[in-house]
């Protein structure tokens, strides 16, 4: 059952990417584009874990975790980058 | 009887994958069509916290009772609740902190507006910093 269901849902998720990455290339400001950034990244992780259902591997769920972790990160960045003009440590 | 508990279990992952997945569009949609950028935010909270975060769960429900994966299908569930949870506290801090950062760098005009308490408790500091 999964085998026909979880394409439907992949063909609606590579629509959602899609919109995602048109904003990112026209976004005008710059905090635009990083919430964008931001929404794709958690998305991907959603996606790794409909992978994981799929070709039934249980090593691809790992990689979610630092994905999204690593969208915090980007957004943090660029939050204090733009309060203080300083990256910082 | 437990095969009726999995298939039921089975049931409500695949109907909160399907959630998540028109969420993520209507998310998606939104941040494309929505005018300016503290709108957008709106948008952006219903992609991550309807479109990630929900069918997260719905993953982890259909791992947990499908047999195919074999011993590590709780591995499997563990990883997904444990990223879903994360991206619950992660992604409202940081739209929070570029929302923050966006009106006290003034990159982007804060269009719809009523009344801005921010804007006003700024400039009444600066007004008694120069005193």
């Amino acid at each position: 059952m999964l085998d026909i269901y979880l394409p439907i849902i992949f063909a609606i998720f590579l629509i959602a990417f899609t919109l995602y990455i048109i904003r990112i290339i026209k976004g005008p400001s710059v905090v635009d584009m990083a919430l964008a950034v931001d929404c794709l990244a958690f998305d991907l992780a959603v996606f790794i874990g409909l992978l994981t259902l799929y070709f039934r591997t249980p090593f691809l769920i790992i990689g979610a975790i630092a994905l999204a972790l690593w969208a915090y990160i980007l957004d943090i960045y660029i939050a204090k980058y733009f309060v203080r003009k300083e990256v910082g440590e | 009887m437990f095969e009726i508990v999995e298939w039921i279990v089975f049931i409500i992952g695949l109907i909160l994958v399907t959630i998540g997945a028109i969420c993520d569009l209507a998310g998606a949609l939104g941040l494309l069509r929505f005018p300016n950028f503290f709108v957008r935010l709106h948008a952006a909270t219903v992609g991550t916290i309807g479109g990630a975060v929900i069918p997260l769960f719905g993953v982890a429900l259909i791992a947990a009772v499908s047999s195919q994966i074999g011993p590590f299908r709780w591995a499997v569930a563990g990883g997904a609740i444990i990223t879903a949870i994360l991206i619950m506290i992660i992604a409202p801090a940081g739209s929070h902190a570029l929302a923050y950062a966006a009106h006290k760098a003034k990159i982007v005009p804060v269009e719809p507006k009523v009344c801005d308490l921010l804007e006003e408790y700024e400039k009444k500091k600066m007004e008694a910093k120069k005193k």
